[in-house]
């Protein structure tokens, strides 16, 4: 039994893959900035409540605020990744998850008393007084938990070599402990949320700066301070990730063939910017750079799973039975969608004013 | 089979998906309910102009958002993980057909976040128009989320011509899509009526609290109504096959179906109470039980519908456990261990049999059992199970009783699988059955002495083999009732048959005269047979000694119903006690002849070998409680009888009270099958191809056991299929005659037995049981021996008189028994107790265990007969 032989049969796809790797890049790319907020926004609140100046307080009391959207917001929009990485990589993700199919099931109980505690720090925040500070800090635990656990499945179902230990451990309580890229891997997401976090909050901040309020100038700048000290331990981090990568996937990405390098060269340019504008306090600049960083390392994230996956599977290889109805039917109801909720947005900018 | 199974053996059986599905499907659906509840309920207050009422749509609002969009959203993402661990490859079949479904489902998941967030953190602060106008975006986009997936749901149970065509649309539009959404929509709104009265019953104020009560409490009961109607509607357009399964076919699935209709019930009139009165006193408590209430019916009925699509995840499609039907044939000749992906073991050996029926068991049961858990605990259920008897489960599964997949791979395979559950999740040790020693004790035959002695007295037993039930107090197939017929001849130059002035009398040996101290019919023969009889006194009014009757179309003295059983009164089982029969003058009483002949009578019968239990006698024989009662309980599991019920209050059942049979003259009544069709039909099912073990697991001729009924001549070169084909051969013959009357359960019963003694089913001519019998003369052609290898499957006798145990030589004078010996007792027939005990006539006429006169023709003849004799061929 070589591991190819475990990599199960995948099932046929509606439209050519193009179209589905498109989608997942997109909605990853969403789910991963709203994540970052979310995890961010937990992780500042717990020291901010730890902190006793009135620009802390006023932070940590925006997060409580930020943080039900920001859970609610990044499960819908991680909903879509998931559908279509079951399109593309079912076949994977289905066997690694069942592998560790006790902490893949446990993050949805996990998720949901994250969420209630985020609930009642945030309806409660007052009336909790210094206790609501361990509340969130639970609620921040459970999220880096989750976070592990994703890890885990994301680099085990791209290592079938490892699928073997089921044959010892079909209790569905195996982990990816011994991958060289996991711990690297996961900090790199976690610390990205710290910087994230503290941008969020710059941004809140500055929006309310820009709108006269005059202590929000030390907030922003307590909010880059976080986003550009985090940004900075991402460089290491950054560095032991992609060095860590199995030789093979390595000498892929810095093969110095045209598109890896693109890509390469224009994470190192977008991670100058980022440092750059996060040192100089440039919320929107630092902003659109973080975006654009978040984009290029999804690419270059795409590209290391190919080339892991790429002594058994590659995507050009799924079949495809044409039924291109269904797919218009969502772009259309995608599109119908967004301007409704773009509507109720409208209304519900207007809604304050008028009370 | 593409994928590993997580080895869930306690929290298995769909324990996590039944808990996490009902509770999410509850809330889910009252988060499309209450989206419409919540925009009505703002109205009325505007209405009303009411602040109280728009104060408890508000407070209801942030309920709504926090069960809905916290628990019932992520739930849902959870029912989704969970399926794709428990079935990832009919999750991905759902995925790859539906993606664009489940995307668009999510647009809606979306829009209804934005819609709830913005509806209930704007309430009071947007102007009443432009809210109201948000809640009823938020119900657009629930109500369009709950029709996604409806048909995708839907499509699970009834995929329609999605089969033929695999086109998205087909599937979503399937054929019980719209009664489904109808269904739900009904129930959605009831939902949120239960619970608005959830909420309402916490409203400080007395007035504002009972207006909303009631409000809510027609929230319950019209929907209640519509609820009924579509449910009627979804039901009828439901395929027969399904309607049949959850209603008839699937046992457990009845539960569900009356607790459906018990709690619909509640509802009524729990939604009755709080409508019309809405009572303060049972306030809270009546909301909670109403809301628990309100989980059931959820329950029931996502069980039922979930239950009705068994036994596929989707319908035709793919079972439950992830086989796919298209591969069955394939995995059936390949192997599972082949062609399964996540096999460490792929070639069954002596060492690995173990490890690898764990390997199948994980790949075909625990989708759906669990192993010492809460739900379809796969122990209870195979507990009574030897190795035997668990591999003809599986062999029977998913052929009469559809509820559960058909074994997947090869009969090794299944061997291993049924080891594995007996003996590994058992820990039984299983032997083989031992051979039953018997004791081969000297057999005392008769004197005759041919110089002087002036009459042949010639006795035997009509069918060979009588077998008992000795199960009364549960059920009765066959009773104590031995026939037993004797023929005097007068010997001379002319012998006859004497049918006059004399009396024949039989008596059992003595350590036999006691039968009701053996077993317990005499108990409950009036239940039974509405008769009472004395002890030891047979149906017929012959007890174990009497006198014969002159049965004067026959020719023939006979007893018949002699109760006698195989148990001596010293202990143990003997199943052929002798009987001496006795010729007397009539006038004088002087003994004229004496002879003996066995009443072969057993008890062993394996029912256990599968229903369980040990034997009751000596460890070789007989009905213990235990086996008797799982062979009620799995009629009244199979087929909605009360049988074992019935029995605990005394009243045992007669098989032939429904079913027809003719040895017992039974009618039946006309609908259900003949006793010997019902009986092989459903356990041919179970028996496939096998050869003679399958006749010998129920009937007492194993080579191993005790009785070895098949003893007589032919029984040196041939077994049972030689005359009555191999299982499936014998069941469909009877069946085929069923089919041809017109009885419905011959054709549900037949759709999975394959002939082997002929090429189809076609060929195989059907029978009536105990009278179209294998015919003597179709091997023995002219009364000639019958050639190498010929057998006298499918080429039954014409009715019962020309049955062997029927029928006369030529002149009409002698029985063929008489000098041939009873049916699989044929001379020289060769007697596990004491070779000779059923060659006495021979023995003791001719010195010689064969045919009586063959080449010897002094045994009656005093003069040498002229040519022709008996029949052809002497």
């Amino acid at each position: 039994m070589t591991p190819v032989t475990l990599v199960p049969q995948p099932d046929v796809l509606q439209v050519p893959w193009g179209w589905f790797q498109a989608l997942l890049v997109f909605t990853f790319i969403l789910h991963l900035l709203l994540m970052n907020t979310m995890l961010g926004n937990a992780i500042l609140a717990v020291f901010a409540g730890l902190g006793r100046n009135e620009d802390y307080h006023a932070m940590e009391k925006q997060a409580s605020v930020n943080l039900p959207y920001a859970i609610a917001f990044t499960v819908n929009i991680g909903v879509a990744p998931l559908l279509f990485l079951q399109v593309l990589y079912g076949h994977l993700i289905y066997a690694s998850s069942v592998l560790m199919a006790v902490y893949w099931l446990s993050v949805v109980g996990l998720l949901i008393i994250a969420y209630y505690c985020a609930y009642i720090y945030d309806f409660k925040f007052e009336a909790l007084g210094s206790r609501r500070t361990l509340l969130i800090a639970a609620s921040a635990v459970l999220m880096l938990t989750i976070g592990f656990i994703f890890t885990n499945n994301m680099t085990l179902m791209l290592t079938p070599a490892k699928w073997q230990a089921y044959f010892s451990n079909p209790n569905g309580t195996i982990l990816n402990l011994s991958d060289p890229t996991l711990v690297p891997r996961y900090l790199h997401f976690v610390t990205a949320s710290v910087a994230i976090g503290g941008l969020s909050q710059a941004i809140y901040w500055k929006i309310r700066q820009q709108k006269g309020l005059e202590q929000a100038a030390s907030r922003v700048a307590i909010g880059m301070r976080w986003f550009f000290r985090a940004t900075v331990v991402q460089l290491a981090l950054g560095t032991w990730f992609l060095l860590a990568l199995p030789s093979g996937v390595l000498s892929r990405l810095t093969s110095g063939a045209l598109y890896p390098t693109i890509l390469l060269i224009a994470a190192a340019t977008a991670v100058l910017l980022v440092l750059y504008f996060g040192i100089k306090q440039q919320v929107w600049p630092a902003a659109a750079c973080v975006a654009a960083t978040v984009t290029i390392m999804v690419l270059i994230r795409d590209f290391v799973r190919a080339a892991y996956l790429e002594p058994f599977f590659s995507l050009s290889d799924l079949k495809v039975a044409p039924q291109y109805s269904p797919m218009i039917m969502f772009l259309v109801s995608f599109v119908v969608g967004l301007i409704i909720v773009a509507y109720m947005l409208k209304l519900a900018a207007a809604a304050g004013k008028e009370a | 089979m593409n994928y590993p199974v997580w080895e869930l053996y306690f929290a298995g059986g769909g324990l996590l998906i039944a808990f996490i599905a009902v509770v999410h499907v509850y809330v889910s659906h009252f988060a499309v309910g209450g989206g419409l509840f919540l925009v009505l309920s703002e109205i009325k207050a505007y209405r009303e102009a009411s602040a109280p009422i728009l104060e408890y749509t508000r407070r209801h609002a942030k309920f709504f958002l926090l069960l809905t969009m916290v628990f019932g959203g992520l739930t849902g993402v959870g029912i989704w993980f969970t399926i794709a661990l428990l079935n990832p490859a009919a999750t991905s079949d759902l995925i790859h057909t539906f993606v664009f479904g489940w995307a668009t489902e999510w647009v809606c998941f979306l829009g209804e976040i934005v819609a709830l967030f913005i509806y209930y953190y704007t309430f009071g602060k947007m102007r009443p128009r432009q809210h109201l106008k948000i809640g009823w975006l938020y119900f657009m986009f629930a109500w369009l989320s709950l029709f996604l997936i409806n048909g995708i749901i839907d499509f699970m149970l009834t995929p329609g011509r999605w089969l033929e065509d695999g086109n998205f649309w087909s599937g979503f539009f399937n054929p019980t899509m719209w009664p489904a959404m109808f269904f739900r929509t009904s129930l959605a709104f009831m939902f949120s009526g239960i619970f608005g009265i959830l909420t309402a019953v916490f409203i400080k104020d007395d007035a504002t609290r009972r207006i909303m009560v009631r409000y809510c409490g027609r929230w319950v009961l019209f929907p209640f109504v519509a609820v009924l109607v579509s449910g009627y509607w979804y039901f009828k357009a439901l395929p027969a096959e399904i309607q049949e399964m959850i209603t008839r076919r699937s046992p457990e699935l009845w539960v569900y179906f009356k607790w459906f209709w018990i709690v619909s019930a509640a509802i009524f009139v729990i939604g009755v109470l709080k409508a019309a009165w809405a009572p303060q006193r049972l306030g809270k408590a009546l909301a909670f039980v109403l809301l628990a209430i309100g989980l059931m019916y959820m329950g029931t009925f996502e069980f039922m519908r979930e239950g009705g699509r068994r036994p596929y995840v989707i319908y035709k499609h793919i079972f439950t456990n992830s086989m796919r039907v298209r591969q069955q044939a394939e995995v059936n000749r390949r192997g599972i261990l082949q062609t399964a992906r996540w096999v460490k073991n792929r070639q069954i050996t002596a060492a690995n049999q173990m490890e690898a029926g764990r390997e199948i068991f994980r790949l075909e049961c625990i989708s759906c059992h669990s192993v010492g858990g809460v739900l379809n605990d796969i122990l209870p259920v195979t507990a009574k199970f030897s190795v035997f008897g668990m591999d003809s489960q599986l062999d029977g599964m998913g052929k009469i009783n559809r509820y559960m997949p058909p074994f997947f791979g090869t009969r090794q395979e299944r061997l291993a699988l049924a080891n594995y559950i007996v003996r590994g999740l058992h820990g039984k040790k299983d032997a083989d059955e031992p051979v039953v020693r018997t004791d081969p004790g000297p057999v005392d035959v008769p004197a005759f002495d041919a110089d002087k002695d002036s009459y042949v007295l010639l006795a035997w037993n009509d069918l060979g083999m009588h077998c008992i039930s000795d199960s009364d107090p549960y059920w009765v197939l066959l009773p104590p009732a031995n026939d037993l017929m004797a023929q005097l001849i007068k010997r001379g130059p002319k012998p006859e048959v004497v049918t006059r002035d004399v009396v024949i009398e039989y008596r059992v040996e003595p350590d036999f005269e006691n039968p009701a101290s053996h077993v317990a019919f005499w108990n409950y023969a009036h239940a039974v047979f509405g008769k009472s009889l004395k002890q030891n006194i047979g149906l017929s009014g012959n007890g174990l000694k009497g006198e014969m009757e002159f049965n004067a179309e026959r020719r023939v003295f006979e007893a018949d119903l002699i109760p006698v059983v195989p148990y001596p009164d010293s202990g143990g089982f003997n199943p052929y006690p002798m009987f001496t029969i006795t010729a007397r003058d009539k006038k004088t009483g002087r003994v004229l002849a004496t002879t003996k002949t066995t009443a072969p009578t057993s008890t062993e019968m394996g029912c256990r070998n599968c229903h369980g239990g040990k034997w009751r006698v000596a460890g070789v024989a007989g009905f213990s409680a235990e086996t008797a009662m799982d062979v009620l309980k799995m009629h009244d599991k199979h087929n909605r009888t009360d049988l074992l019920a019935r029995s605990r209050r005394g009243k045992p059942v007669l098989c032939q009270s429904c079913h027809a049979d003719p040895i017992l003259g039974a009618k039946g009544d006309g609908v259900r099958l003949n006793l010997p069709a019902a009986i092989h039909g459903w356990h041919a099912n179970y028996l496939s191809m096998r050869g003679t073990e399958a006749c010998y697991k129920c009937h007492p001729s194993s080579p191993r056991g005790p009785t070895k009924c098949l003893r007589g001549i032919h029984s040196k070169t041939m077994d049972c299929t030689s005359c009555h084909g191999t299982l499936e051969d014998h069941a469909l013959s009877l069946l085929k005659a069923e089919a041809a009357g017109g009885k419905a359960e011959a054709r549900r019963l037949m759709a999975h037995l394959v002939p082997r003694k002929v090429a189809s089913v076609g060929d195989v001519k059907g029978r009536k049981p105990w009278f179209n019998e294998p015919d003597c003369l179709a091997c023995h052609q002219g009364y000639g021996p019958a050639a190498k290898g010929s057998s006298s499957f499918n080429r039954w006798t014409a009715g019962r008189e020309k049955l062997y145990r029927e029928s006369h030589g030529r002149h009409g004078s002698l029985m063929c028994e008489a000098c041939h010996g009873a049916p699989h007792a044929i001379f020289p027939a060769a007697n596990p107790y004491g070779f000779n005990r059923d060659n006495i006539a021979p023995i003791q006429y001719q010195q010689k265990a064969a045919s009586l006169g063959k080449g010897n023709c002094r045994v009656c003849h005093l003069k040498k007969p002229g040519r022709g004799g008996h029949h052809d061929g002497m």
